[in-house]
């Protein structure tokens, strides 16, 4: 239904240099050590906050009832899986099928 | 080319095309799922070839973002590639600009891992890792594709496939927690979005939050001993 090309023309752009410019330009050593380590919790902060303005969620309201926002228990289940295995597949069976159990169950 | 180069940069890419077909097809049924078109699905592969990026999207259309708050959020995501280009960079620097422009679109993380390491034993050459990272490339579209097909044909139910991309995002999540402090930007993290999504209504709340958090693992890091095994007994 809606025109994503400029979303995705906006994207390449902002990948495309990250990944262009240090190559043709820099070394490890010209990137400055604060950057860097200000760079390395940009992934976790960003994972955090996707997974937080979603799960507490349920219905476009802050829920922390397991027996209506059916998301937190399987959150809990994943947390434990990805911590164990660190895999993204299992992580996303565990997700999906215990998911699918609540949804269908309750 | 010789074929012996394309054998082994084959070879290499072998572990990582298999998981890119997993989640290839993952990322291609909630793209769909989003309101990507099978095209629009192609295209983002493409020219963007960022799983996370992509994921993100996905994740970020469905909440009802604005696509100003989407590209920000993804170039943050994708700073991280900054030192990994950086550090390939002594290994193409006898090659040509064209060489550079298309090796360096295809840096993914995956792409970057194998290389780098081979690169240091010293047993790699630039046309090998080429050759390693088109064919992760061209795995991650074509099973993106697919995904998005499959999505199209049959129904399926969007709260489950919603939350497979939450588990998704848990993994990576849980993947980054490389120290203390780390963990507890993750926490910071999650605490800021939910008071400023409730605070604001409106999912820049994502963007800032992001950049608070970092801030607060970087200043943790910085002027706390928090990362410092036995600083305690130390004095």
């Amino acid at each position: 239904m809606g025109n994503y090309y400029g979303l995705i023309i906006g994207m390449a752009v902002v990948t495309y240099f990250p990944r262009f410019l240090p190559m043709l330009l820099l070394s490890k050593k010209e990137i400055s050590p604060s950057f860097s380590k200000w760079m390395s919790y940009i992934p976790v902060s960003i994972f955090a906050s996707l997974v937080a303005s979603d799960v507490f969620f349920w219905e476009n309201d802050f829920n922390l009832y397991p027996a209506v926002n059916l998301k937190l228990i399987p959150t809990l289940l994943v947390l434990v899986v990805a911590m164990k295995t660190r895999s993204l597949l299992w992580s996303m069976l565990t997700g999906i099928v215990s998911m699918t159990v609540l949804w269908y169950v309750l | 080319m010789q074929k012996n180069t394309i054998m082994n940069g084959m070879k290499a890419s072998l572990p990582i095309m298999v998981s890119y077909i997993a989640l290839g097809i993952a990322c291609g049924i909630v793209l769909f799922d989003a309101g990507f078109s099978l095209a629009a699905i192609f295209w983002m592969s493409l020219l963007i070839y960022a799983g996370a990026a992509q994921f993100l999207a996905a994740s970020m259309v469905t909440l009802g973002a604005s696509f100003p708050s989407i590209i920000l959020m993804v170039f943050f995501l994708n700073l991280r590639h900054v030192l990994m280009s950086a550090s390939l960079s002594s290994y193409v620097k006898d090659k040509s600009f064209g060489f550079i422009g298309l090796f360096s679109h295809l840096m993914s993380d995956e792409s970057f891992g194998i290389n780098y390491s081979r690169f240091r034993d010293g047993s790699w050459t630039a046309d090998e890792a080429l050759v390693t990272s088109v064919s992760n490339y061209s795995t991650w579209v074509i099973s993106t594709v697919i995904g998005g097909a499959i999505g199209s044909q049959f129904p399926i139910n969007t709260v489950i496939m919603n939350y497979a991309l939450i588990a998704m995002f848990l993994c990576m999540m849980v993947q980054q927690f490389v120290s203390k402090a780390h963990l507890l930007a993750g926490v910071a993290a999650v605490i800021a979005t939910v008071v400023l999504r409730l605070v604001l209504q409106h999912n820049i709340a994502l963007v800032f939050a992001t950049i608070i958090a970092s801030f607060i693992g970087y200043f943790l890091e910085s002027y706390t001993d928090i990362n410092k095994k036995g600083s305690r007994t130390n004095g």
